[in-house]
């Protein structure tokens, strides 16, 4: 270790550490534009010019490595006469516009010109006039701020791999840009904001709308997937009008994701503000008070016996509170088992099994899954389902993993040397079966072989389970065979655990941990008699046997797996809609009570790794609207057993008894369960059950979720609406041909007695016989083609 | 157009006809360096080139031996030789002589010092505007694989070793070496932070050695005739030959071989015909190229040229690029359009060099106009310090440092800009 002094402190460091590290670990400030922990060192901005013992010129902190008995001072004259030049360089050429910039009083340029510059301009020649760059709706410019110091340059190259951003030019008419005039398309642009360390770009939708001294902040966690990223809220007033990421070494790093980023334009959007009630069919619903609607509520509940009440939750708009008051209240208050949150899941036959929480979630944390040497990729498009765990994706390889995506289509990635094994959709389990007895036998067959051989050459291989194979009709049967494949490569061990389910709805492990499935209570206990799961609970509406659908924040007519089966279930049972975002699930609904987003409450949200996290309210809650926990507390009391926590910490208290990991107020950080701290992954289970290689005949549909329109957020948000493409059909050229379409026209997809229409798109990376739609759109949302029992649907096409 | 006498280390056969062929070559000894290279070890092959005493003849003057050892030995990734034939220092037409006049003599010395470094593959990065050089070049190269000279077995003695050109696209900043070798890795030409050294990571992130087509093409008479035998011409601590390309106002300007610490006076008057319009009429000596700060007249009538006389009064022996500056020539003038150059040719990445130049340029600009003040002058000084030692490369020191020659040595010639708009002379 190699020891050094740094302004008369000693300090000892790993070898191959920068003096920048150094000074930060001894607290040593030393100023710096360039530099950025997670991006790779350009030195270029000189800002951190130091002097060392011995050394004739100054030296750039950030890049030069430590050696032993290195002698450094940060505050010689020496060093500030470097400094004072470089900030007089930075700033002869910048606009000095900082009354009208976006970054002004949060700006770097300005902090350090006040702190390390001098105190009068000397140049008096003509400044550079440069020419603003169209990058699209995410970023604008303000290209005369900008010092070059590459960090937008060297976050597209080597974070997001997208290669947008690039220098033209030479010397001092060097540009910052996308090289030919192009809009960005990356899927982490607003990190090219947050990274700028000058007003040069901005937030696009943040343009104009305020000065950074005027915003209060509050931290949370975001939940428009299940990474669950460490963000800070900024508000202005009562509205959250900018997000940026909160630093987290373990999670996001210091990224997100632009829906994360910018979809908080559609908080406030189509709210639920006012109970309401439908007094009578003909009347319509009308706004109530508070009471009037909770004894409406109270009273259709108990208007039929507690079995024919059920209850479905969506995790992603919901704090584990609500989650847990939600099964708590349906369970003991009103006695009912029909609970559950898995609306797009198919295949249930897990429920069956005593499965473990490592089963479910995952099991590598996302800190360590950089560390994998060979990555199997199952139905997951991580690079829009994750993208910030897609980032450690990219990351590992980049360190020499190699990466396989099995699925229904070539992944759109940005993770290099990424090798697509397309199969029709259904045909996953036999790909499987084949690599696992490559992997168990002696020979493998050329379709698995080089899987088989980098899985087997791999120390730290890893599995990942994304939502095409979730909801996938044998989604069991794939998740085991998952789990086959790490067993046999030896990575189910305490050391590395390389098997990861990857459910991509938010919070999904809380509702999960919280008992809002019908086979297992809070705490993941088992129940003794099981009630049924989401697709049961609508079909038992729709034919009259669960008479109140009590609905916790979902859009079940745009969200459910099978559309037309939750539209029977609403048009038949009567509907209890507790929740924000308004639908057209709310406007079918019998009893309404607006609740809250999650950035209005303080909410405990769980990622997929398992990492317990509160999320701190930013702003206060739209109109009438309530803690939807707090709801529920009071429709208790209309019962006989009513909810015995009336503040946030009794129930938070309750959470704790049934979990421990939930009890974050009580544990200190050394007793934290660490993530991805699960019970161990469930081997040896049955694997019979694979078809067989024939694919059938026929275009088969699937249904993904649109990254830009995926939530209720999204899909409100003004500035998601700019950069969704629209409810679109992918289908391959050829199949286009066949069919006679082309690009952009309107078509006519056909299932039975059932047709959606939508606009056309060509892409290769779909393959010959298989069409992917998405879901969300309405009216007529592409899964009012899935029948929830069938396989893929087999649709025919008709050009409009 | 070398020059009379002497010994000729690099220019030894460049005035044959047909001296770019390989038969030429072979027959005024060509190649046979390169077979007696075969038969002693990398490491003596080495150690008789760090005897030799030769400095990188591209301008920064580091030891050429010292650098080859830097290589490491026990190391699995590939190893690189790079030739520096960007030579774009204004002043400095050297190399190119030796491009089109003789490139055999160059890749004997390439495949010596191929050898010495263990690398089975090289690049010429040639300067853009060379399009003639790159042609006889790449001739030399096609006959040299022809007759089984590079390739898979060098002259039959079992060395793999394959050579390309690279053709620059015309930015002064890829002559610095970092900066050649992101060009050739198909990026923009921007030097990289130092350390890492390119002889630990270099081309495609393994060890390279790059070197001045002068340094290589030495290399052959080296190993012929010993290092001993190079240490012997010249003086300490600059031994051996320098190729001089004389500028500028002199009777007959041109390309010199001569031993170094030949003094400069003698440079000009024998080989170079001397001054135009007599000694008295010199104004002073750009001694190394446009980025070495200028020397006056009376310093030239001592000074000699080699590393150590010419540090000693001020500047720089650089490429070895002297322009000769009579008494017709504004310096004021002379200077800005050397800033030009420097704000045009700096590659933008770092601060100090990107503003600076830029500002350097355009004060001095004013200056020239006549419409600067006198804090303009006492500014530039105080701008180039704090250009120099800051930034990444050497271009921004290369920007600085002729301006605070010229203010040094002729301060009154910036004045007289300032107090009467106009040019002390003409």
């Amino acid at each position: 270790m190699p020891t050094l002094i740094i302004d008369g402190k000693e300090i000892s460091v790993k070898p191959g550490s920068t003096i920048m590290e150094a000074a930060q670990m001894l607290g040593v400030f030393i100023p710096h534009f360039c530099y950025h922990p997670k991006l790779p060192i350009d030195g270029n901005c000189r800002m951190c010019l130091v002097e060392v013992e011995k050394m004739p010129k100054p030296v750039v902190a950030c890049a030069m490595p430590v050696n032993d008995g290195m002698v450094v001072r940060t505050e010689s004259d020496m060093v500030k006469k470097a400094r004072r030049g470089v900030m007089e360089f930075l700033l002869i050429n910048h606009p000095l516009d900082c009354p009208v910039c976006d970054q002004g009083g949060e700006c770097r340029l300005q902090d350090f010109a006040m702190k390390y510059g001098p105190d009068r301009a000397r140049f008096g020649d003509d400044k550079r006039d440069v020419n603003n760059k169209e990058l699209g709706p995410l970023i604008e410019t303000e290209m005369d701020r900008c010092i070059h110091c590459t960090r937008c340059i060297r976050f597209s190259r080597e974070i997001a791999g997208t290669e947008e951003m690039g220098a033209m030019w030479r010397g001092d008419h060097m540009e910052v840009g996308t090289f030919v005039k192009k809009t960005l398309t990356s899927e982490l642009t607003g990190n090219l904001a947050e990274v700028c360390p000058v007003g040069a770009l901005n937030h696009k939708p943040f343009h104009f709308q305020a000065r950074g001294w005027e915003l209060k902040h509050a931290f949370g966690v975001c939940n428009h997937c299940s990474v669950g990223c460490q963000v800070r809220r900024d508000r202005l007033e009562n509205k959250v009008i900018r997000v940026e990421a909160a630093h987290c070494d373990s999670i996001n790093e210091t990224w997100l994701c632009d829906k994360g980023r910018y979809a908080v334009d559609g908080l406030t959007v189509k709210r639920v503000k006012q109970p309401q009630v439908r007094k009578d069919s003909s009347h319509g619903i009308s706004n109530v008070g508070w009471q009037e609607a909770l004894d409406a509520a109270a009273e259709l509940l108990k208007s039929v016996k507690a079995e024919e009440v059920a209850g479905i939750a969506a995790a992603d708009r919901q704090g584990a509170e609500e989650l847990y008051a939600f099964q708590d209240f349906l369970r003991n208050t009103v006695g009912t088992r029909h609970i559950d949150f898995r609306v797009r899941q198919r295949d249930y036959s897990a429920d069956e099994s005593v499965l473990t929480r490592a089963d479910l979630f995952m099991n590598t944390p996302l800190e360590k899954l950089q560390e994998a040497d060979a990555i199997l990729v199952v139905g997951a498009d991580s690079r829009y389902e994750t993208p910030i765990m897609n980032l450690r994706i990219r990351k590992a390889a980049r360190n020499g993993a190699k990466v396989f995506s099995l699925g229904p289509r070539a992944l759109d990635s940005n993770v290099p040397g990424l090798v697509n094994i397309v199969r029709r959709p259904g045909q996953e389990p036999v790909f499987l079966k084949a690599l696992l007895a490559g992997l168990t036998g002696a020979t493998a067959s050329t379709e698995v072989k080089e899987l088989t051989e980098t899985l087997k050459g791999a120390q730290r291989p890893v599995v990942i389970i994304g939502d095409h194979a979730i909801n996938h009709p044998q989604a069991e049967l794939i998740r085991r065979q998952c789990v086959a494949v790490m067993d046999a490569c030896g990575a189910l061990t305490s050391e590395w655990n390389g098997y990861n389910r990857v459910p991509t709805v938010s919070n999904a492990a809380a509702a999960q941990d919280m008992g809002v499935i019908p086979h297992r209570g809070p705490g993941y206990k088992l129940v003794d008699n099981p009630g049924y799961h989401a697709q049961k609970i609508l079909k038992a509406a729709a034919e009259g046997e669960v008479k109140v659908l009590f609905i916790l924040g979902n859009d079940l007519l745009t969200e459910a797996g099978d559309t037309q089966l939750a539209k029977q279930a609403i048009d038949k049972a009567k509907v209890i809609w507790l929740g924000a975002f308004d639908s057209e699930t709310v406007k079918q609904a019998d009893v309404v009570l607006p609740g809250m987003t999650v950035t209005e409450k303080d909410a405990t949200l769980t990622n997929v790794e398992g990492r317990v996290q509160r999320s701190n309210a930013a702003v206060k809650a739209e109109g009438e609207a309530k803690e939807d926990w707090r709801i529920l507390r009071a429709l208790s009391d209309r019962f006989a057993t009513s909810l015995s926590y009336n503040t946030i910490d009794a129930l938070r208290t309750s959470m704790a008894a049934v979990d421990h990991r939930y009890d974050l107020d009580k544990l200190s950080p050394q007793e934290m369960p660490v993530a991805c701290d699960h019970s161990p992954v469930t081997t040896g289970l049955d694997l019979s059950g694979v078809g067989s290689s024939e694919g059938g005949a026929g275009l088969c549909m699937i249904v993904e979720v649109p990254f830009y329109f995926g939530d209720p957020v999204a899909r409100r948000s003004p500035t998601m609406a700019k950069l969704d493409a629209g409810n679109r059909l992918r289908i391959n050229p050829k199949d286009a041909q066949v069919q006679g379409i082309v690009q952009d026209q309107k078509v006519r997809v056909i299932q039975g007695e059932t047709k959606i229409e939508v606009i056309a798109t060509l892409d290769e990376h779909v393959p010959e016989g298989t069409i992917i739609s998405y879901s969300g759109y309405a009216p007529g949302p592409s899964q009012d083609l899935c029948q929830w029992d069938g396989g893929f649907p087999t649709v025919s096409l008709a050009g409009l | 157009m070398s020059g009379q006498s002497g010994t000729k280390v690099v220019y030894k056969n460049i005035h044959l006809e047909n001296s770019h062929t390989l038969a030429v070559s072979k027959a005024n000894g060509g190649y046979q360096a390169m077979e007696k290279a075969f038969g002693m070890t990398p490491a003596q092959v080495i150690d008789q080139v760090k005897k030799s005493g030769i400095r990188g003849r591209g301008g920064a003057g580091f030891p050429a031996g010292l650098k080859w050892s830097f290589i490491p030995k026990d190391d699995p990734r590939p190893k690189y030789l790079v030739c520096n034939a960007d030579e774009g220092e204004p002043g400095t037409c050297k190399d190119r002589e030796i491009l089109r006049g003789d490139p055999h003599l160059l890749i004997e010395g390439m495949i010596i010092t191929a050898y010495a470094i263990n690398a089975q593959r090289a690049y010429i990065y040639i300067r853009g505007e060379f399009v003639r050089e790159a042609e006889v070049l790449q001739g030399a190269i096609d006959e040299a694989y022809a007759a089984g000279l590079l390739g898979e077995n060098v002259a039959g003695r079992g060395m793999h070793f394959d050579l390309a050109v690279h053709r620059g696209a015309g930015a002064y900043v890829c002559g610095e070496e970092t900066g050649l070798i992101e060009s050739l890795e198909g990026k923009k030409g921007q030097p990289r932070l130092k350390p890492p050294f390119p002889a630990n990571i270099g081309l495609y992130d393994c060890p390279t050695v790059v070197n001045n087509v002068e340094t290589l093409t030495s290399v052959p008479d080296i190993i012929t005739k010993g290092g001993d035998w190079y240490s012997g011409l010249g003086v300490a601590n600059s031994t051996g030959t320098k190729l001089f390309s004389v500028s500028g106002h002199v009777n007959k300007p041109g390309n010199y071989e001569v031993e170094l610490g030949i003094p400069l006076k003698t440079l000009l008057n024998d080989y170079a015909g001397g001054v135009r319009g007599g000694w008295e009429n010199l104004k002073g000596v750009i001694p190394g190229g446009s980025s070495t700060p200028i020397l006056t007249a009376s310093q030239c009538e001592t000074v000699t040229m080699d590393y150590d006389a010419l540090a000693k009064a001020g500047s720089m022996l650089g490429a070895g690029s002297v322009i000769v500056v009579d008494k017709s020539v504004c310096i004021v003038r002379a200077i800005a359009r050397l800033s030009r150059f420097y704000r045009h040719e700096s590659c933008g990445q770092c601060t100090p060099c990107r503003e600076g130049t830029g500002w350097l340029a355009q004060v001095m600009g004013r200056l020239e106009a006549g419409k600067g003040t006198m804090k303009d002058i006492d500014m530039l000084l105080d701008i180039s310090g704090n250009i120099q030692g800051k930034t990444i490369c050497a271009l921004g020191d290369a920007a600085a440092m002729p301006i605070v020659g010229a203010i040094k040595a002729f301060r009154e010639e910036f004045e007289y800009h300032v107090e009467h708009g106009r040019c002390m002379v003409g």
